[in-house]
């Protein structure tokens, strides 16, 4: 700057506002500019689903505009190990910035205090965008504050090989069956010989937990009493009807399956091995992809009804985000990240595009959007699809929230240990008596709670 | 630099003719140390440390979400001791351990034997033998999982096209078949280690004493039962105690072939351990499995040396 142009400065009246505006953009935006100055790779775990990956581009989205230096990246984990692999990176106190898990682990998480509340998000993304039948606190609310953020609800639904059952000579439809009906039409179509006739995972895994949690509810079981600090309440008739039922339908199963886990069962229905499954949506995807006859001939219904209660309930992940709340330098940034993504009616369609009619929409704008019916499975599986969107939720349950009675944080550590899992196996593989396995499962629980009593109290 | 203080020292005694003074030179054993301190260093840093951590952890109890760390006494053993999976998971060990060590050692000498014939190409074979010890075990799992898959593996399409079976095995859904798999891949990968050593033994052994058994009368059998095999005895004692540490602290193989299952059918201790850390954040009780594991291994080895030794005697 010369002596000159020194002297030619004079403040004028344009000058005076550029100052001015420059000056309250600064002090107003003091959060973007903070995170304008951050840079790294923000972790964001996911299901091995491609959802996951949308909504990360839907972040980096907000990252381009906001917080150049940062980049949002999904570390996919596969289903059975989620929990083993949240736990020790937790313990190891080197989380994910950002996770997106089912609500039972979500609401361990969240009573160990180990989440970030995200209250101040909510009135941000909608409070009253949510779908009729759904409430906030299904995905994680403890103790009057909420930890999670829907991401979508997504059910295990009877999905059937219509071709298999007219095969085997089964003509009432599965939406009027109770267990009687489907173990009957099992039995027929492996008794024709060319498939197995009922598909569920009965491995030592979480997947086997939500599997036979569904019937447990239907059976109008529990785990555990949320009301009655989570007082263990698995040992019941209930439960032993269901291990009974799931004894008489193995003989129609793969004799694999008490080895299988999730992935093994959506094989099983797209590679044409099974008539029927219990599964989400994601079936669909796979058998399209594997096998288009198939896919062509399967439809989802909502669950067999118990014959005495006469509930169809379901497994609902009601899968959510939450934010690790230590060790995690990007707090502020992944909940701006999230109000971005889940505000856009763009991003919400494109997430749930990424996987149909696995993971259902959660705010009723998007689930009204003309757009979201612009998927080529709407022309051929409209039915199934509104039974996953829109059916399940009437139908919901999970072991965190059974019966959406209220919830109770010590069902993700059972599932985490597979507990019901191994009580299953005790009875199919060490073939202990329905009773005498339940029995077990239900000590195996009550040493949950007495490690874990801190979390009810 | 030693030029100089030389040249500004004061001048050696005995003249310009005499000797330079003698190097100080290290001697052998501490030319010995001196090597042996960087893996002093490492074994310290990654090996003893470790360990006595294992066994401090074993008597408290951690909450790793908490950070807390409470001394517990026994209670981790008493746990451990109580636990019924703990002492299926023993005897699986026991079973798994025995087995595939007796077949390793049977095929490893068998095979010793061929690859010590003077044969054309025999190289070839010996160099071959090396495979299955080089490929990484995780890759071998998931080769070992398609082949013995029930529908579509090839051990079972192998079994129906030879008429050796009729329906298909299950072998990673029934107890006793899974249990038989898990022996198998552990065979295949490491019977090449006896063999190697075995071999090594064998080609060590002069002709001159089996040739004399030979002039002697002694058939094949003998020959082998009271001449080579009394050769090898040192180098089988320590490759059975070596393969059983490490196949009973094996956790790789298992884990990715059948995770322990079906139900906890192929369980054993170091499964138990990572099962007792992972899922259920149990840190001090699978620290007390592992110092179970540790004390159980140094008493059998111990006995097993003994033994080898009496022998000897």
């Amino acid at each position: 700057m010369t002596e000159d142009t020194r002297m030619s400065y004079r403040p004028t009246r344009r000058r005076f506002l550029a100052s001015a505006a420059a000056g309250a953009a600064v002090l107003s935006a003091p959060a973007i500019l903070r995170a304008q100055g951050k840079t790294g790779t923000v972790r964001v775990w996911g299901e091995p689903g491609p959802y996951g990956g949308v909504a990360v581009e839907g972040m980096n989205e907000w990252a381009s505009k906001n917080a150049p230096g940062l980049k949002f990246a999904i570390e996919t984990i596969p289903w059975s190990d989620v929990y083993a692999k949240l736990m020790t990176d937790l313990a190891a106190g080197r989380p994910a910035h950002c996770i997106s898990v089912e609500s039972p682990i979500a609401f361990q998480l969240m009573a160990e205090g180990l989440l970030e509340p995200v209250d101040d998000l909510v009135d941000r993304i909608g409070r009253g965008r949510m779908i009729p039948g759904a409430k906030w606190e299904y995905w994680g609310a403890w103790k009057g504050k909420q930890y999670v953020i829907p991401a979508h609800h997504q059910s295990h639904l009877l999905v059937v090989r219509t071709d298999v059952l007219q095969d085997a000579g089964v003509t009432k439809s599965p939406a009027e069956w109770n267990w009687h009906d489907q173990l009957a039409a099992a039995r027929a179509i492996k008794a024709k010989g060319k498939v197995f006739g009922m598909c569920i995972a009965l491995g030592r895994t979480i997947a086997t937990d939500y599997y036979v949690m569904g019937l447990l509810h239907s059976a109008g079981g529990r785990m555990f009493d949320a009301a009655n600090k989570s007082q263990v309440v698995f040992d019941s008739p209930a439960a032993v009807e269901t291990f009974e039922y799931i004894q008489e339908l193995f003989p129609t199963m793969p004799p694999g399956a008490v080895g299988y886990t999730f992935l093994d069962v959506v094989d099983s229905m797209a590679k044409g091995q099974s008539g029927m499954v219990f599964y989400w949506g994601r079936v669909f995807g796979r058998a399209a992809e594997v096998d288009p006859n198939v896919f062509a001939k399967i439809e989802a219904y909502q669950h067999a009804a118990h014959p005495k209660t006469g509930k169809r309930l379901n497994w609902n992940d009601f899968q959510g985000w939450c934010i690790p709340k230590d060790n995690n330098p990007y707090v502020a940034e992944v909940k701006q990240a999230l109000v971005h993504v889940q505000s856009s009616r763009d991003w919400q369609i494109k997430y749930a595009h990424s996987l149909v009619p696995n993971v259902s929409p959660v705010f009723q704008d998007v689930a009204q959007d003309p757009r979201l019916t612009q998927h080529p499975f709407f022309q051929t599986k409209r039915r199934t699809i509104f039974e996953y969107y829109v059916e399940a939720l009437k139908h919901a349950s999970n072991s965190g929230n059974e019966l959406l009675q209220g919830i109770s944080p010590l069902a993700g550590i059972a599932h985490g240990r597979a507990i019901v899992a191994q009580g299953v196996q005790r009875m199919l593989i060490d073939k202990q008596s329905p009773k005498d396995a339940v029995k077990w499962t239900h000590q195996q629980l009550e040493s949950v709670r007495r490690e874990h009593i801190r979390l009810v109290l | 630099m030693t030029r100089s203080a030389h040249a500004s020292g004061p001048a050696p005694p005995g003249g310009a003719g005499s000797l330079p003074p003698p190097r100080r030179s290290l001697t052998d054993r501490q030319v010995a140390v001196l090597f042996l301190v960087p893996f002093a260093l490492v074994s310290l840093v990654f090996v003893i440390y470790p360990a006595l951590e294992a066994v401090r952890l074993a008597f408290h109890t951690k909450l790793p979400f908490r950070q807390t760390f409470t001394w517990v006494g026994l209670d981790n053993f008493r746990y451990v001791l109580a636990d019924s999976v703990f002492w299926a998971a023993a005897q699986q060990a026991v079973v798994w351990t025995g087995a595939s060590i007796a077949l390793q050692t049977a095929l490893g000498v068998a095979l010793a034997l061929l690859l010590n014939e003077a044969v054309r190409g025999i190289n070839l074979f010996r160099g071959l033998l090396l495979f299955p010890y080089m490929v990484p075990t995780v890759v071998i799992a998931l080769i070992w999982r398609w082949m013995f898959n029930p529908e579509q593996g090839i051990v079972n399409a192998g079994l129906k096209g030879a008429g050796l079976l009729r329906t298909d095995i299950y072998w990673f859904s029934d107890p006793t078949w899974a249990m038989v798999s898990t022996i198998l891949l552990n065979v295949w990968k490491f019977t090449p280690f006896v063999v190697i050593c075995v071999l090594a033994r064998l080609q060590a052994i002069p002709l001159e004493i089996d040739e004399a058994a030979r002039v002697d009368g002694a058939g094949p059998w003998q020959r082998f039962w009271h001449v080579t095999l009394p050769q090898l005895k040192t180098v089988l004692a320590v490759v059975v105690v070596f393969r059983t540490i490490w196949t009973f602290n094996k956790f790789e193989e298992i884990y990715l072939l059948t995770r322990g299952g079906p139900g906890t059918s192929t369980f054993n201790l170091a499964v138990y351990a990572f099962e007792q850390a992972t899922a259920n954040l149990k840190l001090g009780v699978a620290a007390a499995t592992g110092v179970l594991m540790l004390l159980f291994l140094f008493a059998s080895s111990a006995f097993y040396l003994r033994l080898v030794r009496q022998e000897e005697a």
